[in-house]
């Protein structure tokens, strides 16, 4: 006995509309698995590639939460098949992501060892590169993404320090102190003649990218001597600190100083970029143990370490603080939520890159695998492990008037500064001015914000 | 208690006890004068059936003593010499002697539940039927031993059953069924849940449909293909990555075999529930340079209550190629067998590339006679007029079409054995035990079917590659990208004893390395010109 069936040849309007095939946990004994499908509602028009890749690391993200192996081997199958690490900007971002998701199946408990996979012949380790000096100040100047950050900042602080004759500089930043130079410089050219400079660091972050291959004492050195040469006089010090407990001793040491020196006339300059994201927050729980709490100020249980180090910050009573972070939010718990987020923000650097790196240069891959290591860092990590926790400017700005500070707006120098500095980079970066506040944009998305605060 | 391994028992090792179930050939049938255990006979040692429970026993209390004075152990162990194997009993007797501590253990024993049925029928094979029963003793320090162990029992049931294979090919039945009674009552006594209690059921329910129904006329799994297999099949699919890696190895040589072509299409030769097709619509969407125009052309059996599951099956395949903008087209060809598959029915286009996937289905066409033409050829035959890119081949990996039925009785059990075990592994139900059954009925259809019933014909590797050699196709390998997926998906995902081999261009899938599954890719030999792609 023959049958033939045929579906319509023409699909898109001769087909019964089908439910649309929801993502499905448990198998039902007499029906076939159903596939996730795409919701049609997008339309056929705005469906795009990222969408689909997007779509396919959510499905294999919830495959791989609830255990789906089925599932999350039929999608991983699909997902190594169409993002080549080596294809365009979307290809690539999706590659890191996959690979993440990789690293995380490994990980977790039902799953096998990355051992295990290193013998499957995976290669899953990121080469994250070590800069020197100058390979770290020539790749922070290649892009807006720190510039933006440290001409804003800059100019917010000259303003804030002037008449001042010591200014102490406390630098939280992830790109070991690259900002100072020109800061040093644009202090020297001061009108009322050089003042005495105090820079202190919280000392290395071993772990965040981009990675240094001086010590701090090495780096300090350096930078005395350069302003040395720009006649200015800088002390350097490295108060050993981490991020991990909100930067417990480096706030200790600076509260002692506060007590000491509170008579004299120096500028408390805490320059914050995008270090700040790494402290815990809320969203990380339980908090380490309460006996070992380092603060030593009255202490909520209920606090994150974040709001106890700004609260901590108002109390130095600062001349300024800038406040210089990425704009996303990857802080929720919910691993397809952050997935999303990180997605839909991450794309930004695989699509600036072409702008300003060839492919195939070293230094695009230096690039490439600082972002790989922070996707990684999102996606496949938990508790303290996870540490970039990086919140949108609204919430930085609550915590900041909550933490009693004020917004201090930033004046037509440094927005011009600003729109100088873009203009040496691709078309398709912008400047966005929001109340008080600057944010960089990427074709129209916010990539990077930048807030001046003042004791309130 | 896997068959390959050679099972380290418990009690101070009997070494020689397992080791000789791991070859092919099974042990030569016990002597029935001596009363002298034929397993330990075959290793060398000569003991008695009788006293097999008393030196057990005493093996147990050496053991306890060496643990307890490593220092006399190994004077004792440049001392003792077994001269003389024969007399295992009063070697393991003088050896205790010598330790200065008295045993620590207790005497006392609990016996445990004797089975009064196995003591029927012993005329036949007395040294076999033994009034065991479980004994427990517990030592001064907590050790629970169990002697004539379920270990021992498996072991005598695969003896058991290679012994009533024995009987069934020489054609002696009533021996076979009195051996199928003992054996029942054997495994009354095994752990049936798991192990070799649970497979040799299996084989001992297939073993006694195929004396007492007769050859051939076991309905189990007959030629054709019933509704509540397709379920048996979806279960299987989801318990153990066997039809997963049958899959996505398959998928990946069409993926690379379509790049650069513009219109494609498909032959499977059993759609089932199209569980394999989702994942290439997806990737054939998202690869560079866009997707084709996609044609899937699903064999399956007719549908017996009136639904066209083809068409259903057809028709969310379509919706999901919609939903990621791939052009579609679906065609169901409804038949009972393979072979009643013509090629006109396909409707091959010239100018496609096609792709002829056959998930576990070839050997269902190597019929019961060799010599005329069978139709494995004629189906071989055109699909090479059909001129396919590609025909991707996944069979399992077994020499179960052997002429002789013991042979055949013999490789199953070792390769079911396997597959039972790394089963075992599963922990969803009720997929796992559907998954059991869907193998159960493959067990039935090897051992009890003969003729046009029997439709696993399973035949390994290097017998495909010379048939498909021989019928004029060239091997394609099956390439890096495979291998890695494969490698990549089963280590994340599988439990821990799965591998994957790479021979000669196939990619294979096994337990503990013996492969169970085997993949390959073939093109046949150009005679013309080869397919052009299609414009626009």
């Amino acid at each position: 006995m023959m049958q033939f069936t045929e579906t319509p040849s023409r699909p898109l309007h001769q087909i019964t509309p089908f439910s649309i095939p929801t993502m499905n946990t448990t198998n039902q004994v007499h029906q076939a698995r159903s596939w996730p499908g795409f919701p049609t509602a997008k339309g056929l028009a705005s469906f795009g590639d990222a969408n689909c890749m997007e779509q396919l690391l959510v499905h294999c993200a919830n495959a791989i939460e609830s255990n789906d192996a089925t599932l999350a081997q039929q999608i991983l199958w699909v997902l190594n098949n169409i993002a080549p690490p080596d294809g365009d900007s979307n290809q690539r971002l999706t590659c890191a992501f996959l690979r993440a998701l990789i690293v995380r199946a490994a990980r977790s408990g039902t799953c096998k060892m990355l051992a295990a996979m290193a013998s499957a012949r995976c290669n899953l380790s990121i080469d994250t590169h070590t800069f020197s000096v100058i390979e770290l100040a020539n790749y922070v100047d290649l892009t807006p993404w720190h510039r933006f950050g440290f001409t804003a900042a800059n100019a917010a602080i000259l303003e804030a320090v002037e008449g001042y004759s010591v200014i102490h500089i406390v630098d939280l930043s992830s790109t070991h102190c690259m900002q100072i130079p020109t800061l040093i410089d644009a202090i020297a050219n001061r009108l009322e003649g050089p003042p005495m400079v105090k820079l202190t660091v919280p000392g290395v972050s071993k772990d965040l990218p981009p990675m240094l291959d001086l010590t701090y004492e090495e780096l300090g050195s350096k930078l005395v001597n350069f302003a040395r040469s720009r006649n200015v006089m800088l002390e350097f010090r490295v108060v050993p600190s981490t991020h991990a407990d909100g930067f417990a001793s480096l706030i200790d040491q600076l509260r002692l100083q506060h007590l000491v020196y509170a008579e004299t006339s120096e500028a408390l300059v805490i320059n914050c970029h995008m270090m700040l994201h790494y402290i815990p927050e809320e969203t990380l729980s339980p908090l380490p143990n309460a006996n070992s709490m380092p603060y030593t100020f009255e202490q909520s249980p209920n606090q994150s370490l974040r709001t106890m180090f700004l609260k901590a910050l108002r109390g130095l009573n600062p001349t300024i603080v800038v406040l210089v972070d990425e704009d996303a939010d990857l802080t929720s718990n919910n691993l397809v939520c952050r997935l999303r987020s990180a997605f839909n923000y991450l794309w930004i650097p695989y699509d600036t890159v072409d702008t300003f790196l060839p492919k195939g240069s070293k230094q695009r891959q230096w690039y490439e695998a600082d972002i790989c290591w922070k996707i990684e860092n999102v996606i496949a990590h938990e508790g303290l492990q996870r540490v970039e926790r990086v919140e949108p400017k609204s919430r930085w700005v609550q915590r900041m008037r909550n933490a009693e500070f004020r917004g201090a707006s930033f004046g037509e120098e440094a927005v011009s500064e600003v729109k100088t500095m873009l203009d040496e980079h691709a078309a398709g970066w912008g400047l966005k001015k929001e109340e008080d506040d600057l944010v960089l944009t990427w074709k129209g998305h916010n990539v990077a914000f930048a807030t001046a605060w003042l004791p309130a | 208690m896997p068959l390959y391994d050679s099972a380290s028992s418990s009690a101070g090792s009997c070494s020689g006890s397992s080791s000789s179930s791991s070859s092919s050939k099974p042990p030569p049938p016990p002597p029935l004068q001596q009363d002298i255990d034929g397993l330990l006979a075959v290793a060398g040692y000569k003991i008695r059936s009788s006293e097999l429970r008393q030196v057990a026993q005493r093996l147990e209390r050496l053991e306890t003593a060496m643990g307890n004075s490593p220092a006399d152990f190994s004077q004792l162990a440049s001392d003792a010499i077994l001269y003389n194997p024969s007399d295992l009993a009063a070697w393991v007797d003088s050896l205790l002697s010598e330790f200065a501590q008295p045993p620590t253990c207790s005497s006392e024993f609990i016996p445990g539940p004797v089975n009064n049925g196995s003591t029927t029928a012993e005329s036949h094979t007395p040294p076999v039927q033994q009034n065991i029963t479980y004994e427990q003793r517990t030592l001064d320090n907590q050790l629970t031993v169990v002697t004539a162990t379920e270990e021992d029992s498996g072991i005598r049931l695969v003896h058991m059953l290679m012994t009533c294979a024995e009987c069934v090919q020489r054609g002696d039945f009533s021996l076979a069924s009195s051996l199928i009674n003992d054996m029942q009552g054997l495994l009354a006594r095994v752990n049936t849940v798991c192990g070799i209690g649970k497979v040799a059921g299996h084989f001992i329910d297939a073993l006694s449909r195929r004396i007492f129904r007769g050859i051939g006329g076991g309905s189990v799994g007959g030629g054709g293909y019933a509704f509540e297999s397709e379920i048996l099949y979806h279960h299987f699919y989801e318990a153990c990555p066997y039809l997963k890696f049958a899959h996505f190895t398959a998928n990946q040589a069409i993926l690379e075999a379509f790049d650069g072509h513009d219109c494609v299409h498909v032959v499977d030769f059993n759609l089932m529930h199209g569980l394999q097709w989702p994942a290439l619509i997806q990737a054939l969407a998202l690869r560079p340079g866009g997707p084709p125009l996609l044609r899937l052309t699903g064999i399956g059996p007719p549908s017996p209550d009136g639904r066209d599951s083809l068409r259903e099956i057809g028709l969310r395949l379509a919706e999901l190629a919609r939903s990621v903008n791939v052009r579609f087209a679906f065609r169901g060809v409804a038949a009972s067998r393979l072979e009643d598959v013509k090629p006109w029915m396909l409707q091959v286009n010239p100018k496609e590339a096609v792709a002829v996937n056959s998930i576990m289905q070839l050997h269902r066409l190597l019929g019961p006679d060799p010599i005329r033409n069978s139709p494995i050829e004629t189906v071989l035959n055109w699909i090479k007029d059909l001129n396919p890119k590609i025909l991707t081949v996944v069979e399992q990996e077994a020499n179960h079409n052997q002429p002789s039925f013991l042979d055949r009785f013999t490789e199953a059990l070792y390769y079911y054995s396997t597959m039972f075990d790394s089963l075992e592994a599963c922990r969803v139900q009720p997929e796992k035990a559907l998954a059991e059954i869907y193998i159960q009925k493959e067990i039935g259809n090897v051992v009890s079917c003969e003729g046009s019933a029997r439709v696993e014909r399973h035949e390994p590797l290097a017998k495909w590659r010379r048939r498909l050699s021989g019928a004029g196709f060239r091997p394609l390998a099956l390439g890096s990208n495979a291998f890695k997926q494969a490698s990549m998906l089963l280590t994340l995902f599988s439990a821990e004893g799965y591998s994957v081999e790479e021979t000669e261009g196939c990619l294979t899938l096994g337990w503990h390395s013996r492969p169970l599954i085997a993949a390959s890719a073939w093109q046949a030999v150009a005679e013309a010109g080869s397919s052009a792609a299609c414009v626009g």
